[in-house]
This record gives structure tokens, C-alpha cells and sequence, in this order.
């Protein structure tokens, strides 16, 4: 019996860390995310905005978060204060680059494509 | 690993594709040519009102007696080849790599539908596998090649399946899949698999030749 109990003690409190570490990681994950995307075709894309510039050694914000006028990108000028969408949504200019999940793809597979380093293929982003 | 992706999924995909229209194009121009210098009746005899007519009653299931006599390979067949050309040409994750490619998509089907037909088309190569080596029959006329063109087949669903799924080492899985799809489309023109060009010519000339000269159903 007193092994039993101490069995189902030591089960809950397995169980319980478990949940609270759980807890603890989704507190500190973040995800790509845009209010323009309502239905979802795949999972959310995992995104750690500090850690990732970090690694990848990026300084300036415009380096993502461009600006483009005229065929141009803007050196001096970024976009972090807007949702992608708010540019990028193909069906006002109807250019395809302008498409939203097209923007994030390219964005991320083309920069990880010539740097040779991060996920490049659909499971390796959309996590199930 | 970044560069074999890049590899697999630009260059690679073109030289695929060129092998495979071009190879296409290549063994009907050869055939035709051949028929010609050694065959001329197939051109005199084909008609294509009994080709059609005979061809219609065999991509219907039990729509011809030899399908009736073999009814599970009727529809494991039947199942297979809709599986087999729907789910890669329909799937979500094929057309949003096209429509960024190239700006054109079309219909997708639901995720679900394709884990079935993906489940059906690798279950459809296993019953395939199997009666080659059961029936005797078929053994007779089974080579090496045969079970090779097999695996060849299962191979982009197994390893889209996986991927799709997220198992272990699904980025080398990723990769695996491109691959055996781009092998699995430039051997199409130069194997067994060259079936799916021959298939109207063969079938329309039995069909020709049976309406026509022996004025009989081929079916």
C-alpha cells in the first residue's frame, strides 16, 4: 500500500512538472503571425524575434521589415510599426509578390537559401 | 543540406520535367516511325471511333469482361491510378509551391483526402508486389524491373507521407521525396511505366483492329 501511494505520488508530481514546464516554454515561444491570416491552412510558424536576429547576425530592422517604393527598396526608411499585410495583400495591386503567404515564404526561404543556415522545407517552419 | 535542397527543387525539377516531355515525345515519335517501317497495317486499320469505343469501355471499372473476371485487381488498380495522378497534381502543398513559382494554381484538396489516396496508392503497390510473386501467372512474366519500377512508384508517397507527417529525420525525408518524385517522372518514357502514353495507342488498336477487321467487342 505505502508503495502504491508512493508510486502515485511520484507519478503526479511527474505529471505536474511536466504541465508546468510545458507551461513555462509555451510563455516563452512566439509565432509569425498576422491578423490578415484568419483561416489557417498549416500550423503556426515559430518564431523567436531577439534570439533569431541574434543568430543570424541581423542589425538593422529594415532588413525584414523593408520598405519599397518604386521598384525600390528604401535604405533609410522600415516598416516595423505595421502588419505585413498591411502592404502586402495581392488582391489590391495584383502583383504577386505582394501576395502575403508568398512575402513570408520568400522572405524566410530565400534569406535561409543564401546564407545556408535555418529551415527551409514546410515541416521544418510549420510545426506540427 | 541547404544546397541539395536548392539543387533538388530548382535544376533538378527542370531536368525531370525535360526528360520527361521530352523522353515522351522521343519513344511516340520512335514508336510511330517503327510502326511505320515495320507495321504499316496499324496505320491503315486505326479507326478512331472503334479506338475510342474500346478505350471507353476499359478506363470504366467493370465496364470490360477481364475486369469483371478480376474483380479486387479492378479495383485496387482502379484506386491506384486515381491516387496515384490526383493526389500529387491536387495537393495543398504542391500548388503553393507552384503558385509562387509561377503564379497559376488551381483546386486543392483537402489534406485528408490525400493521406487516404496517399495511404491507398502504397497499399495498392504492396497488393501489386505481392501477386507478382503469388499468382503464377503473372510471376512468368514478372523481371527485377518490374518490382523496381514498383518501389519507385511507392517511394514519393512513402516519403511525402512521412514528411507531411513530421517524422523523424523528415527534412532528409523532404529531400528524399523531391528526388524519388524526379526519378519516378524521367523513367516514365523508358520503362513499363510508359504504359501511361502507350495506353490509348495500344488499346485504341485492339480496339481498331477488333471493330474493324474482326468486327468484334474487344472488351
Amino acid at each position: 500500500m505505502r508503495k502504491t501511494l508512493g508510486l502515485l505520488f511520484l507519478f503526479s508530481f511527474l505529471a505536474a512538472s511536466l504541465v508546468g514546464f510545458s507551461a513555462y516554454c509555451q510563455e516563452d515561444i512566439s509565432f509569425v503571425g498576422d491578423s490578415a491570416f484568419t483561416e489557417r491552412m498549416r500550423p503556426s510558424v515559430p518564431f523567436l524575434h531577439d534570439d533569431h536576429n541574434e543568430m543570424a547576425n541581423i542589425e538593422d530592422c529594415n532588413e525584414c521589415h523593408h520598405v519599397w517604393e518604386d521598384g525600390k527598396k528604401l535604405e533609410w526608411d522600415s516598416s516595423e510599426d505595421k502588419e505585413c499585410s498591411e502592404c502586402h495583400l495581392s488582391q489590391e495591386s495584383g502583383d504577386s509578390d505582394m501576395d502575403l503567404i508568398k512575402a513570408y515564404h520568400n522572405m524566410c526561404k530565400e534569406c535561409h537559401i543564401g546564407q545556408k543556415a535555418g529551415p527551409v522545407q514546410c515541416s521544418e517552419c510549420h510545426i506540427k | 543540406m541547404h544546397d541539395l535542397y536548392a539543387f533538388v527543387s530548382g535544376p533538378l525539377v527542370w531536368v525531370a520535367f525535360i526528360i520527361f516531355f521530352g523522353g515522351s515525345i522521343y519513344r511516340l515519335v520512335s514508336m510511330a516511325i517503327l510502326a511505320k517501317k515495320k507495321d504499316g497495317v496499324v496505320f491503315e486499320y486505326f479507326n478512331f471511333k472503334y479506338a475510342l469505343r474500346s478505350i471507353f469501355h476499359w478506363i470504366i471499372p467493370f465496364a470490360s469482361t477481364n475486369w469483371r473476371l478480376h474483380p479486387w485487381m479492378t479495383i485496387v488498380t482502379f484506386a491506384f491510378h486515381i491516387g496515384l495522378i490526383f493526389t500529387p497534381v491536387f495537393l495543398f502543398a504542391h500548388i503553393i509551391l507552384i503558385k509562387e513559382s509561377w503564379d497559376i494554381s488551381w483546386w486543392a484538396m483537402p489534406d485528408g483526402l490525400a493521406d487516404i489516396l496517399t495511404l491507398v496508392v502504397i497499399a495498392s503497390c504492396v497488393f501489386f508486389f505481392v501477386r507478382r510473386q503469388v499468382l503464377p501467372e503473372v510471376k512468368y512474366l514478372t523481371s527485377t524491373s518490374d518490382y523496381v519500377i514498383l518501389v519507385l512508384v511507392a517511394l514519393p508517397f512513402i516519403t511525402g507521407f512521412w514528411t507531411y507527417h513530421q517524422w523523424p529525420e523528415s527534412t532528409f525525408m523532404g529531400i528524399l521525396h523531391i528526388l524519388s518524385g524526379e526519378v519516378m517522372l524521367a523513367v516514365i518514357p523508358f520503362t513499363k511505366l510508359s504504359h501511361m502514353l502507350f495506353f490509348p495507342i495500344t488499346r485504341g488498336y485492339m480496339g481498331s483492329e477488333f471493330g474493324g477487321v474482326r468486327q468484334a467487342k474487344d472488351w
